[in-house]
């Protein structure tokens, strides 16, 4: 199949198109004008464009069969991230050849679902965020998107897929070792006890890539490994593997929570909510990263056939390169 | 004070980054009635309606203006654009708010200006800095003749767009389609600060300096403006620098008396002069070290409570509104935009010299 890559150079986007390319799929890998390429692959054809923008890429997309649609901002104001994620996908899908595809894998996020409610182990039935304004502009811009991506999907009849990764860790994202903040020599661990929604970036791009293939299979798909350790688990694996790390300092989900509720009281009663407050005192946000949740991958392994192969250990060697 | 009852119908053509500083005001004034928001992407102006509680959606500004009929329209669209759908809105017998720059020239903006005024509709370009706690206190103490006769002021501007869209490589065509590049973006604020802190009023005497392009960015086309300004008595500088760190906007106003010194990214204001000086310098170095901790306090307030460099704007699009609502003037008269655009231009000149 001719599979378009969009963000084909970014840090899931490399692998996601080395392992459509290993599926024997011609991979249409598109990338910024400004991005580095990696070195030429069979099967791999890069094209240069920004989604923000018309411009060549608009030509040479005529005909693909199926998008993998990687590309979004990931910082910026609200207004910055509204266009390189919500405004991006827009114009991909104004200049998408609809007749010829058969296929649209979103790549989501976890960040989507709603962490005020629901069981505490999730699944793709887990409600999605009700009041996006309470968290920050990455989740309410994914929401959107997919938003987006699902209803223009359903008006062509294209089957839709949306990846909801975790958090994607690998070489050169390790997600601070599981810290909250570094003060000196001590990283502060919230909640050490809850775990981490990980998935290693080739675990998650292979998931991706079943994705494509697996043909009547439609609609979200969380990819978590299996391994899903503690925050305080991750940390110690980053340091035995020689990740440069501080001394952790436990801080636990009651006492960040506290402190969160008390900020939150204070917001409400005396400031007319109109503070906004860094992510570790702002609760909403507190709670959809450090609330201890546990996190199903069953759809992904039953539908997909998907088995994450690289285990933790194994990963942060490569990540820090050696054990103590 | 009683809002005047009239409700005026308006319109917003723009849904990017600046359009979030106009709509708050547009969503909750008494004096407005959102009828219609208008941006090429469907997407944007979709969810700008939805946010900001607006009427009508629309991707192209002459059906909006056919259908909605605004009685004001917001232009906020890239600057290059302003002229034409100005002239379209004063046609519709729109007012219109414009964001700065309103045009690349002065005789655009004069020209423009002229077409309201045969139209007898209100045009304005933005000058939200105007409304800004910082820039108010400046001007009352200048005015209260605390800092004697106005000597020199200095406007130092760092901040790094080249790193923005407006340097953005992967975006194909300029950053701003204006004569100065992404620096024209941001004269028009140096410009009328300087003209209002100097009480000047017309074209000024000698302007010398460099208009540059320091970084190589292409898109950017000039990222570095040092200029120094003759106006009257007061002489100064007007510089814009994107590689000059932490992102700052100095403010040196210096007078026969005393001198002043704010920044209006992280206000603060430091005053020299009598009574303290000479022996007593050290009680004003004190009462100066003071001023800054109580000021370092009231920055981390306004951060937390997102009291940012536009919190004057919707100061001043209500002053707009109601200068609407009662006849009374506009809070910038048209030969004040227009002393601005020129000194705009007589910076922008300096590229020649380069």
């Amino acid at each position: 199949m001719k599979v378009l890559v969009t963000g084909a150079t970014g840090f899931l986007g490399t692998v996601v198109v080395r392992a459509l390319a290993e599926r024997g799929h011609d991979v249409v890998a598109m990338a910024r004008p400004t991005a580095t390429l990696p070195e030429p692959a069979s099967n791999v054809t890069y094209i240069r464009g920004d989604l923000r923008q018309r411009g060549e890429w608009v030509e040479q997309i005529k005909g693909v069969e199926a998008v993998v649609h990687a590309a979004a901002a990931v910082g910026g104001s609200f207004p910055e991230q509204f266009a390189g994620t919500v405004v991006a996908t827009e114009n991909l899908l104004d200049n998408l050849d609809w007749r010829a595809l058969r296929r649209f894998v979103l790549i989501s996020s976890f960040s989507v679902y709603d962490y005020s409610r629901g069981p505490s182990r999730m699944d793709e039935q887990h409600p999605l965020e009700a009041d996006p304004s309470r968290r920050d502009a990455y989740t309410w811009t994914k929401m959107l998107q997919e938003e987006l991506v699902e209803r223009t999907c359903k008006q062509h009849d294209v089957p839709f897929v949306s990846i909801r990764p975790g958090a994607i860790y690998g070489p050169g994202k390790d997600w601070d070792a599981g810290s909250a903040m570094r003060a000196g020599k001590f990283d502060l661990l919230f909640s050490p006890l809850a775990k981490m929604r990980l998935t290693h970036v080739d675990n998650c791009a292979e998931a991706i890539a079943a994705a494509v293939d697996a043909q009547g299979v439609t609609g979200p798909i969380n990819i978590v490994d299996d391994e899903q350790p503690t925050h305080a688990r991750y940390h110690r694996a980053c340091r035995q593997a020689r990740a440069d790390v501080g001394r952790a300092i436990y801080i636990p989900w009651w006492l960040a929570a506290t402190a969160g509720l008390g900020v939150k009281f204070i917001n409400s009663a005396f400031l007319k909510k109109g503070a906004r407050l860094p992510e570790i005192l702002d609760f909403p946000r507190q709670r959809a990263r450090w609330r201890g949740y546990s996190y199903s991958n069953a759809k992904a392994k039953k539908e997909l056939g998907w088995t994450p192969r690289v285990r933790l250990e194994d990963a942060a060697v490569k990540m820090f390169g050696g054990k103590e | 004070m009683n809002p005047p009852e009239r409700r005026f119908k308006a319109a917003v053509i723009g849904c990017g980054t600046i359009a979030y500083e106009h709509l708050p005001y547009l969503s909750t004034s008494a004096l407005v009635d959102l009828v219609a928001v208008c941006d090429r992407s469907r997407v944007s102006a979709d969810f700008v309606r939805q946010r900001f509680n607006a009427k009508h959606t629309f991707t192209d500004h002459a059906d909006m203006l056919a259908e909605a009929k605004p009685d004001v329209v917001h232009i906020l669209t890239p600057p290059h654009t302003h002229v034409a759908i100005a002239r379209d809105c004063l046609d519709a017998s729109a007012h219109v708010i414009c964001e700065k720059p309103m045009a690349g020239t002065a005789a655009e903006t004069s020209d423009l200006l002229s077409y309201a005024a045969e139209r007898q509709r209100l045009l304005v370009e933005s000058r939200n800095y105007l409304f800004n706690d910082s820039v108010i206190d400046i001007r009352q103490i200048i005015d209260s003749g605390e800092l004697g006769e106005i000597l020199e002021i200095d406007l130092l501007l760092s901040l790094d767009f080249v790193a923005g869209p407006f340097g953005d490589l992967n975006l194909a065509g300029p950053g701003v389609d204006l004569p100065a590049g992404a620096v024209h973006d941001f004269l028009p604020h140096l410009a009328y600060l300087f003209l209002i802190f100097a009480r000047h009023s017309g074209d000024v005497q000698d302007v010398q300096g460099r208009l540059s392009n320091l970084s190589g960015n292409t898109r950017a086309a000039f990222d570095h403006l040092d200029a120094l300004v003759v106006a009257g008595r007061t002489r100064g500088r007007i510089r814009i620098t994107s590689d000059v760190g932490p992102d700052s906007f100095r403010v040196y106003v210096r007078g026969s008396e005393s001198s002043l010194e704010s920044d209006l990214f992280n206000p603060f204001l430091r005053i020299d002069g009598p009574p303290n000086v000479g022996k007593r310098s050290s009680l004003g170095q004190m009462r100066n070290g003071l001023s800054l901790f109580r000021a370092g306090f009231k920055n981390l307030r306004n951060k937390v409570m997102q009291h940012g460099t536009y919190h004057g704007m919707p100061r001043m699009l209500d002053a707009i509104y109601r200068s609407l609502a009662t006849g009374s003037p506009a809070p910038f008269k048209p030969q004040e935009m227009i002393d601005t655009a020129r000194l705009g231009d007589r910076l922008v000149a300096l590229k020649a010299k380069a």
